[in-house]
């Protein structure tokens, strides 16, 4: 009994110290999966977007002088899980990082009532660029129909793509479907056969049937969604049929340095469109380097440091930063709320000057937000698998997005109405 | 002394086959249902509600379907989750098609089509039975898993093909959907999960619940003393995809919000038939008690390490949950094969002889 005594009264300390502890922060949590069927690419953005919270707390306290709290909170990928963590720990939450489109979908709803932003970097519902209608919701700096638009782009340049024959091999699941509204408009508009080949869940890693379909329609390209073990299972597939690599081109989310590795030079040529790039020369990462790696306060490694996914975490805890700094600017208060969180996410302006100034240099697009535009479409670099590693292999790729404004507000509205009543950015103009 | 049934007498038949026979349980109903309906809304906060309450009843309600096939009619079946999806979407058609339709009432009316995919699914088992017709009922689950997933119709041609519970309101309250409150959609859990509950626990005292248990513990036998085993079997296979269904239903409409089909896959099926087997087969309080540990245990052993202030990631914390729950398992399952129900009915034994133990 006394030991139990014991316990207890040390809990209860533990607890308001704890509580103590908690008052002078930014708490920005992020549901992170480093357990799992997609623990592979979530360890490396997640350590990404911790080493950058630790550099900035250690370099400079914080931002605006109150250190950022990243905590997280494991989902394992599962949206049970997920909406678990998310209960937990909206109460103090000034913002909330999904890292899943289920569940993005499943918490999308609720953060408009419970008025927390969410921030998807590339991920989600791609109609939440009407920053109108899903006014909680950002998915800087670029959607998933930036992605398919930049894509279809980029092979338009190398040649007409009339009579052309394009595969699209995605995930039969919400994220893979995301795109098709774009790409069946592309494909009608410019004159393309659009072949849909889906690979269930459980084909992930074993996708024959698949890869038998590509060899026997003999498409000019193949464009990728993938996620996970889907990657390294496609593009494995896509060296058996001896596909030329360099027509195969995959959404950002299947450009993983390490799915890439398993065929190392087999894969040369395979392309992946992406808003983030790793620069290991930019000053950002000296920083990193002295501030966090040898101070022994990060999980990463060497080899993980210089893929595309540890730079991409690292990006998004930046343009989450910048929205603190927005706003903290603009309320003339460091401990900013959940709401003035929002209005920092809805004015982020990220010049060319300003990623210099951050020392993220050519590590992401300039971009800007707005009320109205919670996307930024930022635009992309194609990526090009050399062998051993991704390099840059075009300029900027910017989308078009005039061509599918219409249909995401279309959707958008949809999806208001579906969910009425559903409360709106009135003061939001253009 | 605890449970002193001396003193208690019966005098007439009606007495002694009475749902409790000794005071004390009754009582101890009455505390769990006081506590249920009147403590836990009151004391919960929103984290609660969402993460033990509302799922840990959705859940025992589902196990309660599958226990009514597997522990009261023997019939194995492995397409648990498939079933409940076959609620939810039916209950989503419902009240798209039809918005005016009351939530209740579309929720309850969800489980007939259920029945019905699960009936036609158990017809098989009149011709095969144990891992054979588990079998069978994987056919199911793969089947309606991917019916889930081709036919757009049933999520109406949504580009993202998830199915997204809208607000529906009754009385002038949200029951469902985002603007919902959670203490509402608790209550909506507890009064169909409790009204089930009930009439399941008056159809395994029954009639049928008696060709049920004859059934299962041998056909042939069963058959011989005039049981239509057909009867027995199907009518298993309707109420069980019944209950199932209505707990599909539940389990997006009041809890998750938003559902893929790849959410009714197996390991949803599985983590069903672990409440039940783990809780006990052939029981109706087993449903819950297996619940709470599956369900409840992980969510509780992940708070523990911050409340003691001992600083450990979430990842590990993750991990760490795995192995305890899966130990909890295995160690539960050695001490109780008949599982939880088993050993509070034990427990229960042991404090109405004690303090004078045989």
């Amino acid at each position: 009994m006394k030991h139990f005594t014991k316990l207890a009264v040390a809990a209860a300390i533990a607890g308001v110290t704890a509580g103590a502890a908690m008052a002078q922060e930014l708490y920005a949590p992020n549901l992170a999966y480093r357990t799992g069927p997609f623990a592979a690419t979530g360890i490396p953005l997640m350590n990404g977007q911790a080493d950058y919270l630790t550099m900035l707390n250690a370099r400079d306290g914080g931002v605006g002088g109150v250190p950022v709290n990243g905590e997280e909170c494991e989902t394992g990928y599962s949206t049970e899980k997920g909406v678990e963590c998310y209960e937990k720990t909206k109460s103090k939450a000034i913002v909330t990082q999904p890292w899943s489109t289920g569940i993005t979908l499943q918490v999308l709803p609720k953060t408009n009532v419970d008025e927390i932003p969410i921030l998807a970097p590339g991920y989600g519902f791609s109609p939440m660029m009407d920053g109108k209608t899903f006014q909680w919701a950002f998915n800087t700096p670029s959607g998933y129909w930036d992605a398919a638009d930049m894509i279809i782009q980029y092979i338009e340049g190398q040649g007409d793509l009339n009579g052309k024959k394009i595969a699209f091999l995605h995930l039969d699941h919400p994220f893979g479907k995301e795109p098709l509204p774009v790409l069946e408009a592309a494909a009608e508009a410019k004159g393309f056969t659009l072949l849909p080949i889906p690979v269930g869940l459980k084909e992930m890693q074993n996708q024959s049937a698949q890869w038998l379909q590509v060899r026997r329609e003999r498409p000019d390209y193949v464009v990728m969604w993938g996620w996970g073990a889907m990657n390294a299972g496609a593009i494995t597939e896509a060296v058996k049929t001896k596909f030329p690599m360099e027509n195969m081109l995959g959404v950002w989310w299947s450009g993983h340095d390490a799915d890439l590795a398993i065929v190392g030079e087999a894969g040369k040529g395979y392309k992946s469109i992406s808003w983030s790039f790793p620069n290991m020369d930019a000053p950002v990462m000296a920083d990193i380097k002295k501030h966090v790696i040898d101070a022994g306060l990060s999980q990463t490694n060497d080899v993980e440091m210089q893929g595309v996914f540890y730079s991409r975490g690292l990006v998004i805890s930046a343009i989450l930063v910048e929205g603190i700094t927005a706003a903290q600017a603009e309320f003339g208060t460091a401990e900013i709320s959940a709401e003035q969180l929002r209005w920092g996410l809805e004015n982020i302006n990220l010049t060319e000057e300003r990623i210099a100034e951050l020392g993220l240099d050519g590590m992401v697009p300039p971009f800007s937000t707005s009320c109205s535009n919670h996307t930024g479409h930022s635009g992309g670099w194609m990526l090009e698998w050399d062998g051993a590693k991704f390099v840059k292999v075009s300029d900027l790729l910017k989308p078009n997005v005039e061509g599918y404004a219409a249909l995401a507000a279309e959707k958008a509205a949809e999806y208001a109405e579906a969910n009425a009543p559903w409360a709106v950015n009135e003061n939001c103009g253009g | 002394m605890l449970y002193r049934t001396a003193g208690q007498f019966k005098t007439s038949y009606e007495a002694d086959q009475a749902l409790f026979p000794v005071k004390q349980d009754a009582f101890l109903l009455g505390v769990i249902l006081l506590l249920a309906v009147v403590v836990f809304p009151l004391t919960a906060s929103e984290f609660t509600f969402q993460t033990l309450l509302i799922p840990i009843l959705i859940y025992s309600l589902t196990a309660l379907g599958l226990n009514i096939l597997t522990g009261f009619a023997g019939q194995l079946s492995l397409g648990t989750a498939a079933f409940m999806g076959v609620g939810a979407y039916a209950c989503y058609k419902m009240i798209t098609l039809m918005p005016w339709m009351n939530p209740i009432i579309a929720i309850l009316l969800s489980g007939v089509f259920s029945a019905g995919v699960g009936v036609a699914f158990g017809i098989p088992s009149l011709r095969i039975k144990g891992f054979y017709l588990a079998i069978a009922t994987l056919a199911a689950q793969f089947f309606l898993v991917w019916l889930f997933e081709k036919w757009a119709w049933l999520y109406n041609y949504n580009a993202s093909g998830a199915i997204q519970v809208p607000n529906l309101e009754m009385f002038g309250t949200y029951v469902a959907g985002p603007q919902a409150n959670s203490i509402v959609q608790y209550y909506v859990v507890l009064f169909i999960v409790g009204l089930l509950t009930w009439v399941c626990i008056n159809l395994t005292r029954g009639n049928l619940g008696r060709t049920w248990k004859a059934t299962r513990d041998m056909d042939i036998a069963a058959e011989l003393i005039g049981i239509n085993l057909m009867k027995s079997k199907l009518t298993a296979f309707a109420v069980s995809s019944y209950v199932i269904g209505v707990s599909g239903a539940l389990f997006v409409f009041m809890w998750r919000g938003a559902a893929e089909p790849n959410l009714f896959d197996i390991p949803l099926s599985f983590r069903i038939l672990f409440i039940a087997i783990i809780g006990g087969l052939g029981s109706i309080l087993g449903n819950y008690l297996g619940a709470i540990l599956i369900v409840g245990l992980p969510v509780v052993l992940n708070l523990v390490p911050n409340a003691l202030g001992i600083p450990i990631s979430s990842a590990t914390v993750e991990h760490l949950n795995i192995m305890i729950v899966g130990s909890l398992i295995v160690f539960f399952l050695i001490v109780e094969p008949h599982g939880l129900a088993q050993l509070w009915r034990l427990i229960r034994e042991k404090l109405i002889i004690w303090p004078f133990p045989h």
